[in-house]
């Protein structure tokens, strides 16, 4: 198996970067070398995104598309090279994540499809999904408190955190499962204990990549 | 109604474009955008041109979010609340730098695919000696940026720009035709420039 892309998608609380140092440890395990990089990691764009965002988070397209630079940053500075010389890049956070994050919010999926085209396909796809209301007490857990931001307050109507977040997340969900199968990815249920997440991740990972 | 205006770099369009905006102010509410001019984006540009850390893909992403900021943030409420928007440099622009670097046009006309076409794009068309010429009596240097100094990084300013330019103006004469740009020479005086535009503009505002 020489340089490929291994994404985990999923929406914030999924586990998924939880999952991908698991990934990490299990592939260097095996010895091969592995880059991290996904979504608001990159030099050229992270830290502006991470400053606006809150300005921002009703200008879906601009959001959007400066997500697509900012993963094209770290393609073309950091994957391509990593790939060539046969690494594993691994994706905390894709095409998936940023397209179920559009759909959700009403953007033309023909449009993202169109635009994401110049990003390389990833060779496995994980797409996360858990219960909404385990993914809710898991960001309760870590942050103290449900961040009405990242809690898609602004496609929330009712005024009712709770309930909002909850809806957001059901679409949010019901979004990346369809890609999920449309796009070959395979669906991976975080609800269960981590262990057995991880194990089964491991074996789809080892299996997967182990054949090419 | 939306106004855009493209050409090469020392046409003249920005000049065009400022002064028919004070012109339609007293007509109505106007407004001025003009291209690489997101307040938070524009930063970002800066910096990476500086450290020359763009390839031919960040480059056109960066400008098309630097544009749809623009553009969700002003041009669509303010074309949508019956303003009229003067643009100076439009999506054509992206066209024509985004090409020139190697970028599929195909997607790049997708890429910027959500934008309402203009009411009317006028094509301000110098040669590039003429805008070298005008630049250099302007000012003493020719910015980086104008030289395309990421495409032809081997060439001092002058050359770079003549060459950079001329690409450019080779994918304006092409779009032209296929969007159908009213073209006007640059070469004239501005005066008069201006009174071929705001005629033309008269008559879609009805006389």
């Amino acid at each position: 198996m020489v340089g490929k892309i291994v994404a985990v998608e999923g929406v914030e609380g999924s586990g998924r970067t939880l999952h991908a140092e698991g990934i990490r440890t299990y592939l260097e395990e095996q010895g091969y070398g592995v880059i991290t990089f996904g979504l608001g990691m990159s030099k050229l764009l992270g830290e502006a995104i991470a400053r606006k965002k809150r300005d921002v988070v009703f200008q879906r397209r601009t959001l959007f598309l400066a997500y697509v630079t900012d993963l094209a940053d770290q393609v073309e500075n950091l994957v391509k090279p990593a790939v060539e010389s046969g690494f594993v890049a691994l994706a905390d956070g894709y095409v998936l994540t940023l397209m179920a994050w559009g759909l959700t919010r009403g953007l033309e999926r023909n449009w993202m499809e169109g635009v994401l085209r110049a990003l390389p396909r990833p060779e496995l796809t994980l797409a996360l999904i858990a219960p909404p209301e385990e993914i809710m007490k898991r960001i309760i857990r870590k942050k103290g408190v449900l961040d009405p931001l990242s809690s898609g307050v602004d496609l929330c109507v009712n005024g009712d955190l709770y309930q909002g977040f909850r809806q957001y997340l059901e679409r949010y969900l019901n979004n990346m499962r369809s890609l999920a199968s449309d796009k070959g990815g395979v669906t991976v249920d975080t609800g269960r204990d981590f262990k057995v997440v991880q194990e089964e991740i491991n074996s789809l990972v080892g299996g997967d990549l182990g054949e090419a | 109604m939306l106004i855009a205006f493209e050409g090469i770099d020392g046409s003249g369009k920005s000049s065009q474009a400022r002064l028919l905006r004070d012109w339609l102010s007293m007509r109505g509410d106007a407004y001025l955008t003009e291209w690489n001019s997101s307040e938070w984006i524009h930063e970002v540009i800066k910096e990476a041109k500086k450290k020359n850390a763009l390839t031919p893909l960040t480059f056109s992403l960066i400008h098309a979010t630097d544009f749809a900021d623009r553009y969700e943030r002003f041009i669509h409420p303010m074309i949508s609340s019956g303003f009229h928007v003067v643009s100076d440099r439009y999506i054509y622009t992206a066209y024509a730098r985004d090409t020139v670097r190697g970028v599929d046009l195909k997607w790049v006309k997708e890429l910027y695919s959500f934008a309402v076409r203009p009411t009317i794009t006028f094509f301000i068309r110098v040669t590039p000696q003429v805008a070298l010429a005008r630049l250099k009596a302007g000012r003493k240097t020719v910015k980086p940026a104008e030289a395309g100094a990421d495409v032809f990084p081997g060439l001092d300013p002058e050359e770079g720009f003549l060459k950079y330019q001329g690409l450019l103006l080779e994918v304006y004469d092409r779009l032209a035709t296929e969007e159908g740009f009213v073209v006007l020479d640059g070469e004239r005086t501005p005066r008069e420039v201006q009174i071929e535009i705001r005629r033309r503009v008269g008559e879609l505002l009805g006389g």
